[in-house]
């Protein structure tokens, strides 16, 4: 598979997925006009990845300085397609980093963990 | 509008920290979110406030491109435009306030209402555990976003969102919401 990689703009993340080294990351703002077509490729991308995925150690890191309501929705669709898959064997921990003074980065990253099972979660503060 | 009613206009809204009324774009958009950081930042409004505005106003504008009844042919690229009014202000408790208005379809008046309804005297946690459900569930026919706009703003406000639907003719009203942030 190849690398996939966007970068950033003022309304959406840098994008780096390697799966040569099984690190992914989202690094910046998330509030495109159209989320679900924005995120279109990285679903399409991760599913075919992840088909593959038993007995990889994956490693996620998500740092967003601010996300819409509808990217949200999306991190959610996310993070439940990781959870399925590493409920189904693979190894999948995703680093939700975030300022140590945004507490909404932090309290979002609080929501999210709660809604998964399988994964491992972690919330990562950095200054 | 002549010269003096403009000077009047500058004088009297002191409390206005931004004032917008036209095209919102993606750009727009962006363009309005990084003005308003900017401002808050020189002002050092702490981290968290900022975040609340910045939320509120991203909502708000988006939702003028979603919804509003004036729309501008999509460019080429699918990028939509479409009519509506932003003000940024500062009230006397000292706190900001995020107002938006738009005209809409007549038909859409009965939904929007209670969606605003539906969550305006919600407490916290409540309002944390129904958009949690809702972020699961996924956003009704009718919704173009992800359906979580108001519940969001209601999370991140200080005060219940206040709205106001005023009809304008058979086909339209005005819509207008301020929510203090």
């Amino acid at each position: 598979m190849d690398q996939f990689v966007v970068e950033a703009t003022k309304s959406t993340p840098r994008i780096n997925l390697n799966p040569a080294t099984h690190t992914h990351e989202i690094a910046g703002e998330s509030y495109p006009e159209n989320s679900l077509s924005f995120y279109g490729p990285v679903f399409s991308w991760l599913k075919q990845y992840l088909a593959d995925a038993q007995g990889k150690a994956i490693k996620f890191s998500m740092d967003i300085l601010y996300f819409n309501s509808s990217s949200s929705k999306v991190f959610m669709e996310l993070f439940e397609l990781l959870d399925t898959a590493a409920s189904s064997g693979a190894s999948i921990a995703v680093d939700w980093r975030y300022h140590e003074e945004n507490e909404v980065a932090l309290e979002c990253g609080e929501d999210f963990m709660e809604e998964v099972e399988s994964l491992s979660f972690n919330l990562v503060s950095y200054s | 509008m002549d010269f003096s009613s403009q000077k009047q206009h500058f004088l009297e809204d002191s409390g206005v920290v931004f004032y917008f009324n036209g095209p919102v774009s993606q750009s727009v958009v962006e363009g309005v979110g990084d003005a308003i950081r900017t401002k808050l930042r020189h002002e050092e409004v702490g981290l968290g406030a900022i975040q609340r505005v910045f939320t509120i106003l991203i909502e708000q504008m988006q939702n003028i491109i979603r919804y509003s009844a004036d729309r501008v042919l999509s460019d080429e690229r699918g990028a939509e435009t479409a009519w509506g009014q932003i003000i940024v202000g500062q009230d006397d408790e000292g706190g900001y306030y995020i107002s938006c208005g738009n005209r809409i379809h007549a038909s859409q008046t009965q939904k929007l209402a209670h969606k605003i309804e539906q969550v305006q005297q919600m407490p916290p946690e409540e309002l944390k555990q129904y958009y949690k459900r809702m972020r699961k569930q996924g956003p009704d026919a009718d919704s173009k976003g992800a359906g979580l706009g108001f519940i969001e703003m209601a999370r991140k406000a200080r005060a219940p969102l206040a709205f106001s639907i005023e009809p304008l003719d058979e086909m339209c009203s005005f819509f207008s919401m301020k929510v203090k942030a």
